[in-house]
This record gives C-alpha cells, structure tokens and sequence, in this order.
C-alpha cells in the first residue's frame, strides 16, 4: 500500500496512569503485536469508546487516497476518503518531533520515539529506528483506528 | 503650495542664560513706569486712584478700558510695574539670614572683612575665578564666614566685634560686642566706665548700667550704612561676585509694585465694592504705614510709636514677600492668612510647579472608560460628543479640499464636521456654528485652515494618572463611536493599570503634523508593547481573553463544521473583513469531522496560507508538571509553525510580564503590527467563545463537597496537634530554638509557619478535589484571576491573620480577645481563622479578619504617599541622562555619569533572556522549523564549528560586536556537541540522525545573521533619557510593592528591612539604616567549631557576662573589688581570654584604672584597688560606682557589634557557615583573624564607601536594590539600577536622592527651585548672583524651550547658499569733511 509508514496491531495496555483529567479524551498506553513498539495515544473516548485490554489495527498513512497520492494539506469538505472507508476512527496530524530515546545509554541507542499532534491530540511511537524509516519532520499523516473483535 | 521649510523659531532670541540678581533701588526706578504714593485704591466711580497700588498705567484687569501705559487691552497689554518707597529702611525676609551673614564678616564699625590681608587675598583670587562653580562658591563663602566669626577685634581698625544673631522678636539682629568676654575686660570695662558716667544724673538707670551686657540692637538703618561702606574690593569676600552688585541691596528700601494683571481685582455682584487680591492689599496696608510714619517723622512724633510703626513696616513688607513668618508677635498677628510672593511660587501648586513644570492643556477631554474587545489594540473609542469639541487644525491643499469643503459644509453640530476656518493670512478665526457656511466651504482655498473635528484615524495621545511611567500615556488611533465613554481594548489595561469600576482617563490631541509623526513613532501604543523595566511584554491578553483562550485550548474541545467556522470567522472585521482563512483539516475525520480547539486558535496567528507569521515556541504553561508534552495537565505548550501542536494557553504563554508569551515572540520575530493584529484576533476570537461557552460564577464554584471538607478537617486536626505538642515542648522547656532566638520567639516562629502552611496545603486540596469545570479553578489554573490562596478562602479555610509579620499580638491583658484564656497559645487564639468565607466567620475570627484588613488598608495609603514622593525625587534626579552619539551616558552639561550605558550599551527594552537580546535556543529552533533547506547536505557534527567561523569572518560581520560573535561561537559549539552525540548514537541510520538533528549551513547562516540583525537592534538609541527610565523603572515597581513581607539575613532571628522602606533607605544614602548586617565568610567554613570562635572574637563580650561575681570588700585598712571569673563560662563561649587579657581590658577602657591597682590572684581572680589618695573622702562611692561600671567592660569582640549570629547553609553537603552581624564595624569584622576579608559584605552603602570606597559603595547600592527587588518577585534590568548607583556615586562620594544630595549634583537655579524648598534656592540665588544656563530638562520646559533630549538632542544643520552682505559704506568723519 503506498503511503503507508507504520502498521501493526497495538493491545491496550492502560488507559490515563496519571488519572482522569479530561472528560471527553484518555490517554492510551499501548504496546504492539509484532514490533514491540510502545505507543502512547490520545483518543476522543466520547466518540470512539476505548477499554483497557482492547485490541485494535493502526495504520499511518500520509494519504487517505488509495493510489498514494499526496494531500493537498487543506480542509476540502467535498473529498471521499477511500482509505477510511474500512477504518473506524481518523486522525489528521503532524510529526512534529523525532528524538533518541536516551542518547547516552548504549543498549536502547536504535529506539527513537516519533512525536505526532492530531490538533492537540498526541501520540507517542517509541520502538526500534528500523519501523520508523520514512518518518520525517513536518510531515503530515493520518491515523487511521479499527478496533479487532477476538 | 510648497511645505513651508522647518525654521526654529524666534534663534536670535533664544534664551543663553537667566541672571539673577538683587535689585538696587535705583534699577527698581528704572524697571518700573511710576512711583505709586496713594494708600487708596479708588477714587469715585469706581475709578483706581491716580498713583495707587491700582493705577491704570500698571495695566489693567477687566475688559472696560485700556492700559494707559501701552494702550492695548486685557487680551494684549503685558502690564507694567511701578515702585514704591519706604519711609524708612526694613531688612528682606528672604535675605534675613544673608543678612545675619554678613554682619558676622563684617566688622561693625569699619565694614571691613574680618580678614587678614593674606587670607583675603587668598580668598578673593579663588572666588573670582570663572569657572568657580556654585556649589564651591557657596563652600568657600561658608569658610569665610566660619573664620571671620572667630575674629572677635577687627584685623583693621581694632574695634570689638562680637557674635551677632538674630534677636528676640520678629526680624531683630542683636550684636554683642564683647561676647564670651569677662567683665574684668579693660575695653568692656571702659566703654561700661564711659556709659556709666554719662547716666549719672539717672539714678535709676545707672544702678540697672552695672549689670548691663552691652548687647546693641541692630536696626536696618544702621546695618544699611554699614553695608553702603563695605569696600568694594571687601564685596567679593562675602561671595557676592557678580558686577554691580551691592550687599546694600539686601535692605529694602524700595519695593516692585507688580502689574495690576496678576493681581486682578474681583468685581463682586453681590454686594457693593470689589475684591482685592492678597498683594494688592497688603501694598496698599504698607503705604498706609509709611504715610503714618512719615506723619510722625515730620510732627516730631515719640520715638516709641516711629519704632512701633517701624516694626509694624517690617512686618508688613515681610509678610508682603513670604506671608508665612514665624515669629509674629501675638499683638502684631494678621487675623486671616494671606498669599504673600513666596507662597505664589512655592507648593505644589505654586507657579514653578503648577504653571510652569506642568500647564494645563486645551484640546484636551477626560471622561469614565469602558472595555471593548472589537476595538483593535491601538485604537481608541472616542464619543461623538467629544469628537466634535476637540478639533485639529488641518490645513488645505489640492488634495484635500474637498474632503475640507464638506467638513466646513457640516459645521459645528454634525459629526465630521468643522467648528472653525483661518484664512491665509488673516489671523481672524470664523466661527461655524453661524453664518452662511456654504459660502464659507465655497471661498475655501489652499493655504487656510480648517480646525475639524477629530475624526477616524487620528492620532491622540491617551492617559491614566498616575503616569508612573512612559507607558501611562501612548498614542492611539481615534475611532469616533457613539457613546459616551472612551473605550479600548482591554489588552491595553496593564500599561494604565487601568480597570473599568469606574476609573476615567484623558485624551489628548496633538495640533500638528510634527507632533503626531512623533507621538505614532515615539508614544504609539503598538511600539511600546514592551516595558524598558525589564523587556517584558506588557499589552497582552488579559483576565476573560486567558479565560477563554485556555478553554478553548483544552485537550478536549471538540468543534463541528459549523462551530469552527463561526468561531474562525469572528476574526474578519476591520481591515480583515476580505482575508481569506485557510481552515486546516480537521483533527478527527471519523467518526465524524471535528476540529480540535488548538487548530481554530492557531488560525490567530496564520490565519491563511499567504500570512508570513510562524511562531516558535516551547515552554512550559502554569501547571506544568513532568514528561514535556505528555504532562498529565497538557500544560507543556508547543507551537510550531503557527500551529498550537500541544498544551494548552495559559496565563504563562498569552499574559503580559513574561518573555514566553506568544504575542511576545510574534513581536521580536515578526514586528509590533503582527503581534498586535493576533492579539486582536485573540480578543474577538476568545470573547466569542467565552460568550457561547458560559461562563459564570455562582456559590455552587465556592461549595465544598463533602470530601473536601473531611481532607480540610484532617489537616486542620494534624495542624492542631502540632501545634499543641510545640506548645507542650516549650512549657517543658524542650523545644529546639532556633539560633539567636529564645524559646518563645522559636515558638511563635514554628507556629506561624505551621498555620500559614495549612492554607496552602488547603489550597492544594482544592485544586485537587474540585471539578475541573469550576469557574474559580478554571481561573486560577488559567491565571486570568485569582490566585490559590483567594480559593482557598473562599472555599476551604481562610487561614492565619498576621500583624506586622507575627500571629496577633496581645490588645487585652495577655491574650487578643477576652474570649479566650490568659497566656493561651493555642492556634484561634492567636488569629487562626479555621472557617472559609462560605461557612462563616466565628465573631473572634472575624474581629482578628478585620484586624489583618485594617493593617493592609493602613498599609496601602501610607505606600501611595511614599512611593509617589520617591519616584518623584528619581524623576528629578536622573530626568537629564541622555545616551550620547558616543554611546555614553551625560547629564545636561556634559558630565559623563557612565561611560556606556549599562556597560555594554544595550537597550533592556531588547532583552529576550536576561541581559541578552537573543535567546539563542529559540532563534535555533525558530530558523530550523522556518525552512528544512531541504536543498542543502547536511552538515556534519565537525563541520558545524569550522562553518560558523567562516560565515562570521565574512564582510558583512566586520563591524559586528564582539560579545555577540563570542556568544555565537559558545552556543554553536554546544550545539554541534549536542549532534555529535546524536549522529554517533544513530550512525546506522543516518537519514533518521538527518530528520532529528538537521543542520544545514543556510541554517548556520540565517542563524547567525538573525542574531547579528537583534544584537545590532538592541544598541541603545542616542537620545534615550536613559535616566528617565531608570527612575521609573525603579519608582514603579515600588508602587506595587507590599509594605511588609520579611526577609531573613541566612537566619530566622535577623530580619533586614525590605519592600518601600529599605528602597527609600537606600535612595536617601541613609546613614544609619535600621539593621545593619555584615555577612562575613569564614575560612573553615565547614567547621561549626571554627565558626563558633570566630563569632567569640567579633561579638561583644562584657567582664558582667563572664564573672560569677564582682564583690565590694571593705577592711579596716582598705577596701577593693573582687572580680570571680566564670572560666567555665569562658571556655563554653569560646572566649580566646584569660586573667590577663581581662586585666588589660579593664586597664584600656574608660575607667582609666591604674594598671598598678589591679592584681591577678590565681586564674579567675582580679582585685582592685583604689587610689586612696585621689578618692580619699569617698572611698565608698568610687567602689560602688566602679563595681558597676567595670561590668561594662568589653574583654572580647569589638566594641560596637552586640550580636552575631552563625548562619547555616545546608542545601549544600557539608553544611557551611557562615556569620551574620548586626551593627557597624565592616572594617575591624574584616580584619578580625579567621574572617575572609575579601568575602565581607555589609548592607550599609555610608560604611562600605567609608571603608572601601566609591566604588564598593556603587555595587553595594546596586546588589542591595536588586535583592529586595528580586525579594518582592519583581524584575528590573540591572542597566537602570546601574545607572541609579552610577548617578548616586559620580561626585564621587555617596549622594542621595534627595534635596540636599540634588543640590551637589545640580548647579541650576530653576531645576532646584522646582524641587524643593523654592524660595530659598531663588533667594540664594539672587545673593550669589547666580546665573542659570538652562541646558536641563526642566529648566527648558520652565522656559518653553525644546530639551536636549530624545529627537532634541540633535540638530539641523543646513548649508546655506553664502550670500554675502556688502559692508555698510558710513562715511568717515575724515571724508565727511
């Protein structure tokens, strides 16, 4: 699929460690299948109700459109998202960051950790530097959510 | 029609200098216009007399008639004086005591100096050099007279002269010829022999002549001839050196009748007659005397009743100049106060300070003011009613005379319209409210003058009192609306401190095209965002637009479609109404489409794609708390790119007073009118969202749930017990005190910190169990308003009420209140308030409320007083320091007080960190998220130094300055570090390293060339009134100071004075400060051992403290003191002393105590005997009075330290130590053995400079007046306190910023007399001949002239075309023939 950067199937792990501060978003602790990866996520929970232990598909794409053709970065109200048709819950973001976990020690030195804000609500995806090739700096994406029944 | 070309106006009779003199009588004939003789004021009909204090020939002051001196009218007539003789001679109130002065030189019967020949010849050539400046005139006069007052026979002709002083009654001078002379003095004695003699036939008198003292009354008759005899050359001595003068003239003889038009007379409809002014009618009393006199004098009257009238002349011309005289005999008193010349002048509203420093204004308006967040930041609402009375007089050309014909053409009464027209070179204005305007608009032609009204777009200049500084008075942009109040938008509020309970502000319009370009540029509300005190922003969101801002920023504010657009189309009005808004897509597109309130409130900044605008910024909001982003709170705000990325806005990120406000970066990258335009969109944006989101306050905010009163209970109950258990250590006796402080002042220390901590742990609770839609939590989260401890009372607990610093102290006999018990210590008893302002005050809670409310009213009015008086005095004593072309900073003559203005020349209102115009972090992370330069390779960790160094050594950097190269350097190097790191820990995937940590050299470039640009920016202009801003700088501040919050010296029992009275003590160079404290480091300061012996060797130990006894022994044979003592004492304290050193002790001190009386018996025991011989026949009394006075003896320390105080630094491992003393003695402190010298600090600025001179004395002023800044939270640039010390020192010795230090820095006559004590400095100066150069500000602004000041500091120079003038041909006598 083009545009893709990252999929994997992510198992919530917790949901707001440092309490209810919000009434309408929680935070997500979250850890994937196949990667390892840590992710932490913000989510609207009054429009996509989350629990602890939920298991969900997510994808990052920088396009919505099927054949993997850039955005046009502006609101346009007419345009039929085809890659979210299959997707229950969307975001539209930014990378706004990409740091080394922890320059210093040695052990963790490949895991960096991509910082995204979809209009203030942020997500963290921390892992190996191999599954975050293709993240760059300003670059606009989207997250696309679809909870898995098991 | 050409610009007519700017000419200064009136060159040739511009003001060089102003003399002052005292007039002679006959230069009062030759300035006046008639003598005036006539004690009455009219004749007949009303008619002012001929020759009387009324005469027409002195002008006129009423509308009927004309000046007969000059024919012109009440408008055009000048006035004129006239003159007035007195029959006899009466000495000057103002020159009483120059008078006194002389006489103490002169000798009383030759009128000669005092003086040898040597010693006047000395003097003489000293005070006649040109260049002697005032403030040395006046010294060596003062030499002069302190040497002639010596003299008690006169060096010439021999004759006794005496001390003369002013005698009993009003204005007598007594002189004694033979003071301090015994009666057995052959001179007194001879002359007594003489008088004695000639009374012989007086039996009476001669038996009083015995007994007589010789001492003559000095009348102005006598002291006159003495003064027309005093030698020309003798002049000189007594500092009077200007040509022409004559001590002569300091007798009054003739007086100034001054113009009828200052003393106008009132015509009174009531009832029949006028009303005279004060000085009208007091001339016309002293005409009535000298006529009586005079009467007497030529009848041959009694000598008593010429000398009463006499006095009674004296009294009246006294009271004619300065009608404030003390003294006044009860019978000669007037019945009702007048204003006498002086009183004219003096004051606050006196001529020098309320005509002449300050005017009042015409085009001018005040009225109540009211918010308006539609109104854009630099406008300003104006009533239609007030536009059509302030007009601007606008002159026509081409371009606009249509325009003009229209405003004529509506006149008066309809809004943009015209009240008046000049014609070109007519000097008549028509007035258009009548007449035919239409024919007026047809006539118009360029060149006249229309005065409109103020109208749209204007510039007018709007203020708040107190102007406490610049920025209580900017211009705005005129926006005519129709109501009645002036409206502003409300992020201006901060700069006036100005609220809308009903404050009123002015408005001032400037008439010409000259002032408005200046006020836009200079004053204009959009170039002064930013305060000089410290470079923080100061119009920023305020209170409702936090409020809203911060709701609107939250993680979870979710917007439909319609919702978003709304909210992003509040922001078109005005200028914007067309701007296209670019709306971003939208967070969340499924479930469904929704905008987050971050991506609506980022639209402020960069509302469409086209808009230059990018905002950079990371910081850290108010309630911040871990993790960066992800802190629990969303308070770590990012916004990149105009994008609010995370975190939510705050009172932090949007509020004036801080460096990490948005609008703030917006300004320093972008300029004043992006920053400004945001704002406004911010103030439509979030009053909008405020509206439709509600928001309230109600009880339901301040009512606590059950569990927060069970938590408040808790803590209550843990504090109690705390509380309790103190009190039970202390009546063990058991409690830890704290050091210099005994056990109940431990106690009330440790109590009152437990009970103020129980309102803030209270608070906490709050915050943590109310909802987080609670309208006070919401505010005091977003910082809009209120604080913790302001919810805390109102929900929680109110808290303990402190007096004076401490708990409440005992009114009834030993408790606060009769409701509790004597001696109780317990938390309610001592002004604990337990109950918040919900559920009620109990009557004693709320009796010791009211108590802390008093002392904080009480506290407020005396602060108001003290700091407007202290900001005035800085005004005055710093208003002259300019930056110069060369970049140092000089008072209106000249001197340099600083040889760059703050040490590097930059202006603090450029200070993005503290004392540097750039804050490098951010400009970094500002250019690399500007542009990637995709384009360019990366630069490598190694390479990044070596490019830096190449760019800076390129042309364009040559001149730039050192300390931002050495900056640019410093921080490049850590950067590259920082990407070394990163590009060896992700060696494996570079283009990841890349993405991270991208450096490219146009990054490098722009970086350093942006840094360059603000440094460059930031050099202080030339013509900066640099001391101006310092003094309000400093002065403001104080305003908002809070008398009384307590400070520890690094001990809980020494307190130092802080807040306005420290500042004050300062200011003044106060001599002896109230608490004196030297910190002194020691050399071992780990060692509580070494520190407790330093402290023995400086704090004061008396023999008393260290002796078990001291006994009086009687024997038959002799008696002596027995002195036991205490060795354990000694060496529990320390003491490095013995028997010996004790016995030495008592030998130096002032008992003066024989050494050979006093013997050691064994090691603790000292007797003293007496010297039988010289104390023979009161043995007894000597020992008693020695037994005591020996106890008095300082064995250890230095004499005037009685405490000090170990002082314990344990944030540090190991703990250090070091002393802290109170009193003076920095010199022997240093000194003592164990004391690092060069490490003693004192907080007394007279001591430092006595021990360590000017300099030390400088930076002490300037470390003492930023730490009780810094201890009152408030930032001040440490340019402006630099320059305060820097002014405070420059004579070279400590100078205070009060009248007399003014009066050494200030040579100017006007300057000082518009200060303080007018009469005197004038006086003064017309004795001295003093002459004023008028180059200070307020000497220009007293004398209507521009200052060299700001845009006055320079001038043009123009070339001119050389037209040379043939010489007049005059034909010389020699051809005339």
């Amino acid at each position: 699929m083009a545009g893709v950067l990252f999929e994997d199937i992510f198992n919530t792990k917790d949901i707001d460690p440092d309490g209810k501060k919000f009434d309408r978003v929680k935070r997500l602790h979250c850890e994937s299948e196949s990667f390892k990866m840590d992710l932490i996520l913000d989510i609207n929970t009054w429009l996509y109700p989350m629990d602890l232990g939920d298991k969900f598909r997510l994808v990052l794409a920088t396009t919505l459109r099927e054949d993997g053709c850039p955005d046009s970065g502006e609101f346009n109200p007419l345009e039929e998202a085809s890659r979210a048709d299959s997707f229950e819950y969307v975001m539209y973001g930014k990378i706004y960051r990409i740091e080394g976990d922890d320059i210093h020690s040695e052990a963790s030195s490949s895991r960096l950790s991509a910082y995204v804000s979809f209009g203030g609500l942020l997500m963290r995806l921390q892992g190996d530097a191999n599954n975050l090739h293709g993240f760059e700096v300003d670059q606009h994406i989207y997250l696309l959510m679809k909870k898995l029944a098991f | 029609m050409p610009k007519e070309q700017f000419r200064e106006a009136d060159v040739i009779k511009k003001i060089s200098h102003v003399q002052f003199s005292i007039d002679s009588p006959q230069e009062i004939q030759q300035g006046a216009h008639l003598r005036i003789v006539s004690k009455t004021l009219y004749q007949g009909q009303r008619q002012p007399a001929q020759n009387g204090v009324l005469d027409r020939r002195m002008g006129i002051c009423s509308k009927d008639g004309d000046c007969e001196t000059c024919g012109q009218g009440l408008n055009d007539c000048i006035g004129h004086f006239g003159y007035l003789d007195l029959a006899l001679p009466v000495f000057h109130i103002g020159h009483f005591r120059s008078t006194i002065n002389i006489l103490q030189t002169i000798c009383k019967s030759c009128s000669r100096v005092l003086l040898k020949d040597v010693d006047k010849k000395v003097y003489e050539k000293k005070l006649l050099n040109p260049n002697l400046s005032y403030l040395a005139k006046k010294a060596l006069y003062s030499q002069i007279l302190t040497k002639a007052k010596k003299q008690n026979k006169c060096p010439h002709c021999e004759t006794p002269n005496g001390g003369v002083k002013k005698g009993p009654g009003l204005l007598k001078i007594l002189h004694d010829p033979f003071k301090g002379k015994k009666e057995s003095n052959e001179v007194f004695q001879s002359t007594l022999e003489e008088l004695i003699v000639a009374t012989d036939n007086n039996k009476e008198l001669n038996q009083v002549m015995r007994s007589h003292n010789q001492i003559d009354e000095m009348n102005p008759l006598t002291v006159l001839e003495l003064f027309k005899c005093i030698p020309k050359s003798d002049v000189v001595l007594l500092g009077i050196t200007s040509p022409g003068a004559d001590p002569a003239n300091l007798i009054v003889t003739r007086v100034y009748v001054p113009p009828v038009c200052i003393r106008p007379s009132v015509l009174s409809e009531v009832k029949a007659g006028t009303t005279e002014d004060d000085l009208t009618m007091k001339q016309s009393e002293i005409l009535l005397i000298n006529d009586v006199i005079l009467k007497h004098m030529s009848s041959g009257g009694r000598i008593e009743l010429i000398q009463e009238d006499w006095d009674f002349l004296q009294l009246h011309v006294a009271l004619y100049f300065n009608s404030e005289v003390s003294g006044i005999p009860l019978n000669m008193a007037p019945k009702k106060p007048t204003r006498g010349i002086v009183q004219r002048l003096k004051g606050k509203q006196g001529r020098f300070r309320g005509n002449l420093s300050g005017k009042r204004v015409d085009f001018s308006g005040r009225t109540v003011i009211s918010p308006d967040p539609n109104l854009m930041i630099h406008q300003v609402g104006v009533p239609e009613r007030v536009a059509k009375i302030m007009t601007y007089p606008e002159k026509v050309n081409s371009a606009n005379l249509q325009k003009m014909k229209q405003l004529v053409r509506n006149g008066t009464n309809k809004h943009p319209g015209a009240n008046y027209v000049q014609q070109r070179g007519s000097t008549f204005k028509k007035y258009l409210a009548y007449g035919n305007r239409d024919k007026v608009a047809q006539d118009l032609k360029c060149g006249d003058v229309v005065e409109r009204h103020l109208a749209d777009g204007d510039i007018v200049l709007f203020n708040r009192q107190p102007s406490l500084h610049k920025m209580s008075i900017m211009a705005h942009v005129a926006k005519i609306q129709p109501q009645r109040t002036f409206r502003f938008n409300e992020c201006s509020c901060t700069p006036y401190n100005a609220d809308f309970d009903g404050d009123e502000m002015n408005l001032h319009l400037p008439q010409t095209e000259e002032a408005r370009a200046e006020a836009m540029v200079l004053m204009g509300n959009k170039s002064n965002l930013v305060t000089p005190k410290n470079g923080e922003i100061l119009i920023a969101a305020t209170q409702d637009f936090i409020t809203g801002a911060y709701l609107l920023t939250q993680k979870d504010v979710f917007l439909t479609k319609e919702h978003a657009m709304q909210l992003a189309a509040c922001m078109l009005a005005e200028a914007d109404s067309n701007m296209r808004i670019d709306l971003p897509p939208p967070a969340i597109l499924k479930p469904r489409r929704l905008w987050s309130g971050k991506q609506i409130f980022s639209l402020i900044f960069k509302p469409n794609k086209q808009c230059v605008v990018n905002v950079n910024l990371v910081t850290k909001g108010r309630n911040y708390t871990k993790n960066y982003e992800l802190c629990p709170n969303d308070s770590w705000v990012i916004i990149r790119n105009s994008e609010l990325l995370s975190g939510s806005m705050d009172k932090a990120t949007l509020g004036s007073g801080t460096k990490n406000c948005v609008f703030y970066v917006i300004l320093r990258d972008y300029g004043e009118n992006y920053s400004t335009l945001s704002m406004w969109r911010l103030s439509r944006m979030t009053s909008y969202f405020i509206q439709n989101h509600g928001f309230s306050f109600g009880i339901s905010d301040v009512t606590p749930s059950e569990r927060l009163l069970e938590e408040k209970q808790k803590l209550l109950q843990t504090g109690y017990s705390k509380c309790d258990e103190f009190i039970l250590e202390t009546q063990k006796g058991t409690l830890q005190c704290q050091p210099g402080c005994t056990i109940e002042e431990s106690l009330e220390a440790v109590m009152l910190k437990e009970l103020s901590g129980i309102r803030e742990q209270a608070a906490k609770t709050c915050f943590r169990e109310l909802h987080p839609t609670n309208s006070a939590l919401i505010m005091s989260l977003s910082g809009s308003k209120g604080s913790n401890i302001n919810i805390s009372q109102m929900i929680a607990c109110v808290g303990q009420q402190a007096i004076n610093g401490k708990r409440v102290p005992n009114g009834f006999e030993n408790r606060a209140l009769p409701h509790f018990e004597k001696f109780s210590k317990i938390p309610a008893s001592r002004g604990f308030v337990e109950n918040s302002f919900f559920s009620g005050l109990t009557p004693t809670e709320f009796f010791f409320h009211t108590m802390a409310g008093r002392e904080g009213l009480v506290d407020t009015a005396v602060k108001t007083a003290e700091t407007g008086y202290l900001q005035r005095r800085l005004v005055k004593c710093l208003e002259d320091l300019v930056v110069h072309y060369d970049g140092s900073v000089r008072n209106a003559i000249g001197e340099i007080v600083e040889l760059t203005f703050g040490g590097d020349g930059l202006d603090p209102v450029h200070m993005e960190t503290k004392n540097k115009p750039v804050d490098l972090i951010r400009e970094l992370n500002h250019i690399r998220a500007l542009n990637q330069f995709r384009e360019e390779s990366v630069l490598q960790s190694k390479e990044i130094m070596i490019t830096a160094k190449r760019i800076l050594l390129e042309d364009q950097f040559k001149a730039s300055r050192n300390d931002f190269k050495q900056e640019c350097l410093d921080f490049v190097e850590k950067v590259s570090d920082k990407i070394r790191s990163v590009q060896v820990a992700f060696k494996k995937h570079v283009t990841l390293a890349n993405e991270m940590e991208r450096m490219t050299e146009g990054h490098l470039r722009t970086f350093i060339e942006k840094v360059n640009d603000k440094y460059n920016r930031a050099v202080t202009e030339p013509g900066t009134a640099v001391g101006a801003l310092a003094a309000q700088s400093i002065g403001e501040p104080g305003t908002q100071m809070t008398l009384k919050t307590f400070h520890f010296a690094g001990v809980a029992s020494m307190n130092i004075t802080q807040g306005v009275p420290r500042i004050i003590e300062i200011i003044n160079a106060t001599k002896f400060i109230s608490t004196p404290i030297i910190t002194a480091e020691i050399e071992n300061n780990t060692s509580m051992e070494f520190a407790r012996k330093v402290k023995s060797r400086i704090e004061k130990t008396t023999l008393g403290e260290i002796s078990s006894y001291v006994e009086e022994v009687y024997k038959a044979d002799m008696c002596f003191l027995v002195i036991k003592l205490d060795l354990n004492r000694i060496k529990v304290l320390g003491l490095e002393i013995n028997v010996d050193t004790v016995i030495y002790s008592i030998c130096t001190s002032k008992l003066r105590v024989k050494a050979a009386l006093i013997d050691a018996i064994g090691s603790s025991t000292i007797i003293v005997r007496i010297d039988s011989g010289k104390y023979g026949s009161c043995l007894n009394a000597e020992l008693q009075r020695l037994s005591t006075a020996i106890q008095n003896v300082v064995v250890a320390g230095l004499p005037n330290i009685s405490r000090a105080v170990i002082a314990i630094d344990d944030t540090v491992k190991p703990p250090t130590y070091k002393l802290c003393i109170e009193g003076v003695g920095l010199r022997d402190v240093a000194a003592t053995y164990g004391v690092i010298g060069h490490h003693t600090k004192s907080n007394n600025i007279w001591e430092v400079y006595n021990t360590l001179g000017i300099e030390a004395a400088r930076t002490t002023i300037m470390g003492e007046i930023t730490s009780v800044m810094e201890g009152h939270g408030m930032t001040v640039d440490t340019r402006h306190i630099m320059l305060l010390a820097s002014q405070m020192t420059s004579r070279g010795e400590v100078l205070g910023i009060t009248r007399h230090g003014l009066a050494k820095m200030r040579e100017s006559v006007f300057n000082l007399a518009s200060f303080e004590k007018t009469s005197d400095h004038l006086f003064d100066a017309a004795y001295y001949g003093q002459s004023d150069a008028v180059s200070g500000v307020s000497e220009r602004i007293i004398l209507g002239m521009p200052a060299t000041i700001g845009t006055g500091l320079f001038k043009l120079v123009q070339n001119h075309n050389k037209t040379e003038l043939e010489p007049p041909q005059v034909p010389l006598l020699a051809q005339a023939c």
